[in-house]
């Protein structure tokens, strides 16, 4: 599935390059942030937790290339919008699962940043201008080394976590 | 001279007996009587048995009337199906068809069999006049007013309105079978002649039936919405608003089953319009739940139910006041819903403005119950003085509470909430069947929820206090009760009337707020009262056991109920009154 | 495109009951998407819904929203529509809501053609009561009321909704998000009843297979197979395959839409109004008798 809209990668800006991007990473942000309270409200608190810390990280991310762009091209209105986007970075809503368990978790973050790669990748060939082409470089080394981090972290992960399930209670009828 | 005349015809429906009821209406209408007519049917769509009655007076009537001062039978056999509608007494006059032979030796229970018995040969007479034996009825009326003085004239007139749109030799012939009648009975006067005193002069008065006068209620009360199902006897109330509806920018909806039509009128109350449905007993059981999800989301809406014999299918062509129960209690969960019962034609119209004023008022379904014999009977009605008559829209929120952070369910010391509509900005909610908070969000909450049941009860408190809503006549210090409600007010009036003539120490209440029972009101009323009766056409004796429920009646008072399509009679009410002054 | 609003000004406070994974979240994010395009505010849109998990989702946007009761969501939509035609009206249910109660409903809501936009969330189970048959259910699917394995042959919504003649027939799948967003959005602005199947699976009573993952591999788009969506014969004979092939896309719009009812009505008050409405008072004035 192409997860972008209406995006011509031949005839984007530097200024569209980096709103993109931004926008990526808001994507993921909120992605994350739903998926945080969404383990909240079905009693599943470490991952939650776990999920606004992947907020947050998201967060930085966004931050950050938000004040490049504001640096380069100051307050001049955005010509992309979160509905030319779907789920670059973000993972997909059926990831998620209630009881989840921090191996999970990771496993579902690692995918989106190899999802997020193969994004960029897929979209340099396309690219024509040096600075998009530099830019897009930059942003897939970066989900490399997000990657590398989250192998990190599920490296120290115990192999066989709890089986949540086995203890939950059954569903409840509304 | 005659005040008062009760006619009862029967034949079958070829006959075209209650076109000729119908005629006899309009022409007493129109010359200033005051009358009324109802009619009785077979199951047959068409052809089966038919009966009419008419009663005229110079006064007005409360209600159908009691024994027939004359009966016109065509045959036999279709004249007996309708003991309870049509009955007779020794004075009656039974005119009949001659060529049916006399009249069987059970018409009428013992004592009660009219002396004076006329056979007239009314098919020859037809043929002889109108060159048809079809023109039997226009015989009957020239009869009729041969014998009773009913203005030939105006029998006219009602002949060219039924038979006009058919051509002018239709409307000859059958001006000739009247005179032939009239000739008849000026030939053939009555053993104890009577004649119809005049009505004095009046104003213009409307000949209307329950039905149209609810559906020009709803008209005048600003309904903008109507969404049905078609069900006997509520029918016309559907049919007269899609012809007149649209034109004051209404919208009717004939929906493809009694859910969605109650479903369609929620749905456009929550779009901020006023929004009626009417039905039947079965409807309304289809419809409840409906009704609790209009209770709980704090809409307004009337439902009209026209009540018929029950359970279930019932009889559907007769009347009953057998769903009180139903319009109080049937729903799950803790509702409260007013319940309104009007009680003659004249008075749905008001009533029916009310059921919409309370829905508004107070956010909420009312149930507004008529029944087949107010619905569906044709009376002369007094002009309503439209301009006293109030209308009241929902209380909406404020720019000010719309740009506030709106809660619609709000708390307030009414406990009715401003309502918002879609379309309407800073107003967005959500709309739930699902209990909710203040702003309408789902919640399973008990603390929530019981205070969420406080105020939608509280908010009908001021409905304790609405002596309007009932009619009380006698001395306040009355001993003897009668009470009533819906079409058996009519009757109760009468025996009302008749008992203080006979200087019976009575009282009459008749609610038209039938729920919540306005406990203070009947507090008051029950004060002085030992004996007493409350009057209704159900099996159970619904609101004599409903104000048992609330209230500490007098131990005199019992019930004088019966089930449906057994109408009450003044002169019985009376003798029971009666009884009850010598116990 | 229109960046009045945005998606997220169609995004209410509330938290979505829903299990992690329920298909449901997608169909949302889609709705808030289509809703920005099309433009309309907030409060100009009423969504009305029955009872299940897919009708808790009035709640989760800032339209004004009716959870009403289970399967009567269309007349009641249409209620609303009727009273204030200019209102965007959409319906959301599911499966159970939309084709067992409420089937009734159905037919009536299409040939009335009132304008508004019928997303059904399709996941074979009552999910709301934990795992009942539903009557999209497939033969001999076990589920709690069918231990032994269902005995009913499914309903096809998409054959039923295209025999009654709708307008306006799609099926999607939050899988292809784009797509999704694109046919809600189309069938939000056809001008007349529209539909939408959603094959959006229940996480915790849906089947392995029934799961997003599996719609990745499973979907084709009528697009790539050539369907003419102005053809409804071939889009019934597509249709047949529910079930057994999950086609995404448009099968059928009618590439003349008959007038809708909403508008029908208009045109008959204006007739009978010539100008402006009568006035209420002149309501007794047939009836005098003079």
């Amino acid at each position: 599935m192409v997860p972008v809209l209406g995006i011509d990668f031949e005839r984007l800006s530097l200024q569209d390059a980096l709103d993109l991007a931004v926008l990526i990473e808001e994507e993921a942000r909120d992605r994350y942030v739903e998926f945080a309270e969404q383990l909240a409200l079905h009693h599943t608190p470490e991952v939650a937790d776990f999920f606004s810390r992947m907020a947050r990280i998201e967060e930085r991310h966004r931050t950050e290339l938000l004040q490049r762009r504001r640096t380069l091209f100051g307050d001049v209105p955005s010509g992309i919008d979160r509905r030319m986007i779907f789920d670059v970075e973000a993972p997909g809503y059926e990831e998620a699962r209630a009881f989840m368990g921090v191996r999970q978790a990771l496993e579902m973050v690692l995918a989106s940043e190899i999802k997020a790669h193969a994004f960029f990748d897929a979209a340099l060939p396309r690219v024509k201008d040096p600075q998009l082409e530099s830019l897009f470089r930059e942003l897939r080394e970066e989900e490399v080394h997000h990657q590398a981090l989250v192998r990190a972290e599920l490296a120290r992960c115990p192999e066989k976590g709890d089986d949540a399930e086995a203890y939950a209670d059954d569903p409840v009828a509304q | 001279m005659l005040e008062d005349l009760v006619v009862g015809m029967a034949g079958s429906g070829g006959d075209g007996v209650v076109s000729a009821g119908e005629s006899l209406l309009a022409a007493a209408a129109s010359e200033g009587f005051h009358a009324l007519m109802t009619k009785s049917f077979g199951s047959q769509i068409r052809g089966g048995e038919s009966s009419c009655r008419v009663r005229l007076s110079t006064r007005p009537v409360l209600n159908p009337g009691g024994l027939l001062d004359v009966a016109v039978a065509l045959n036999w056999e279709d004249f007996r199906r309708f003991g309870a509608e049509l009955p007779l007494g020794s004075d009656t006059v039974l005119v009949h068809e001659s060529k049916a032979g006399p009249p069987p030796e059970d018409l009428a229970p013992a004592g009660r069999l009219p002396r004076q018995v006329l056979a007239i040969p009314l098919s020859e007479m037809a043929k002889s006049a109108a060159g048809t034996d079809k023109a039997r009825t226009s015989v009957v009326l020239g009869a009729l007013s041969g014998w009773f003085g009913v203005p030939l004239a105006a029998l006219e007139r009602g002949l060219e309105k039924k038979f006009g749109k058919k051509g002018a030799e239709l409307v000859e012939a059958n001006r000739k079978a009247l005179a032939a009648g009239q000739a008849h009975a000026l030939a053939h006067p009555l053993a104890a002649p009577r004649s119809l005193a005049r009505p004095g002069k009046s104003e213009p008065r409307l000949l209307s039936d329950g039905n149209e006068m609810c559906a020009s209620g709803a008209i005048f009360a600003g309904c903008e919405f109507f969404g049905g199902y078609p069900i006997t006897p509520s029918t016309e109330v559907m049919q007269l608003l899609s012809r007149e509806l649209p034109a004051y920018g209404g919208v009717v909806l004939q929906a493809e089953d009694e859910i969605s039509g109650v479903g369609s009128a929620v749905g456009a109350s929550f779009a901020g319009k006023k929004a009626m449905t009417a039905t039947s007993g079965p409807g309304m059981s289809l419809k409840t739940e409906i009704l609790g999800l209009a209770s709980i989301a704090e809409l307004p809406l009337v439902v009209v139910n026209v009540q018929r014999g029950g359970p279930s299918t019932g009889i559907p062509t007769k009347p009953e006041q057998s769903d009180l129960f139903q319009a109080v209690f049937s729903a799950h969960g803790d509702v409260l819903r007013p319940v309104l019962a009007p009680t003659s034609v004249e008075d749905t119209f008001r009533l029916t403005v009310e059921a919409f004023n309370l829905a508004e008022q107070y956010q909420t379904p009312v149930v507004l119950l008529s029944d087949q014999e107010i619905a569906q009977r044709k009376e002369t009605v007094n002009l309503p003085d439209l301009g006293q008559i109030a209308v009241l829209e929902r209380l909406r929120p404020t720019t000010e509470q719309l740009q506030d952070g709106y809660q619609r369910f709000a708390d307030t010391p009414s406990g009715v909430s401003p309502i918002s509509h879609p379309g309407m900005k800073g107003g967005n909610y959500l709309a739930a069947g699902i209990e909710h908070d203040r702003r309408g969000a789902p919640t399973a909450s008990g603390a929530v929820h019981a205070a969420m049941n406080v105020k939608r009860f509280r908010k009908l408190d001021p409905l304790q206090g609405r002596t309007d809503l009932f009619q009380q006549l006698g001395d306040r210090d009355a001993p003897l009760a009668l009470v009533s409600w819906g079409s058996s007010a009519g009757v109760a009036r009468e025996a009302f009337e008749l008992a203080r003539a006979r200087r019976l120490p009575v009282k009459l209440l008749v609610p038209y707020l039938l729920y919540p029972v306005a406990e203070q009101v009947y507090r008051d009323f029950f004060a002085s009262v030992r004996r007493g009766l409350v009057l209704e056409l159900s099996h159970q004796g619904q609101l004599h056991r409903l104000l048992r429920m609330f209230l500490d009646l007098p131990r005199g008072v019992s019930s004088l109920a019966r089930s449906g399509a057994q109408p009450f009679r003044a002169d019985e009410v009376l003798e029971r009154l009666q009884r009850e002054a010598e116990a | 495109m229109n960046a009045a609003l945005a998606p997220a000004d169609f995004k209410s406070p509330l938290k979505p009951i829903w299990c992690p994974g329920c298909g449901d979240f997608g169909v949302l994010q889609a709705l808030y998407r289509a809703l920005s395009a099309v433009g309309r505010p907030p409060h100009e849109v009423a969504f009305v819904s029955g009872i299940g998990c897919s009708s808790r989702i009035p709640g989760y946007t800032t339209a004004y929203g009716f959870n009403s009761v289970h399967g009567r969501a269309l007349p009641i939509a249409q209620g609303v529509k009727l009273a204030n035609p200019h209102l965007l009206v959409i319906v959301a249910g599911g499966d159970g809501d939309g084709f067992s109660i409420g089937g009734g409903h159905v037919p009536h809501a299409i040939r009335r053609n009132v304008d508004l936009t019928y997303l059904v969330m399709d996941n074979q189970v009552y999910g709301l009561t934990k795992g009942q048959l539903s009557p999209t259910s497939p033969r001999g699917l076990r589920t709690v009321t069918s231990p032994l394995g269902s005995l009913e042959q499914p309903v096809n919504p998409l054959l039923t909704v295209l025999a009654y003649g709708a307008g306006f027939v799609a099926q999607a799948t939050p899988a292809d998000m784009p797509g999704m967003t694109a046919l809600i959005e189309e069938a939000i602005r056809y001008p007349g009843f529209s539909f939408v199947n959603i094959q959006s699976p229940c996480v915790t009573f849906g089947e392995e297979e029934q799961q997003l993952r599996a719609h990745k591999t499973r979907m084709k788009t009528l697009g790539s197979l050539g369907h003419d969506p102005s053809n409804q014969l071939a889009a019934l004979d597509l249709a047949r395959a529910y079930g057994k092939e999950l086609y995404t896309g448009v099968f059928y719009r009618n590439p003349d839409p008959p007038p809708t009812y909403d508008a029908l009505v208009l045109q008959r008050q204006a007739e009978l109004q010539r100008g402006e409405p009568r006035p209420r008072a002149r309501v007794l004035e047939r009836l005098v008798q003079r």
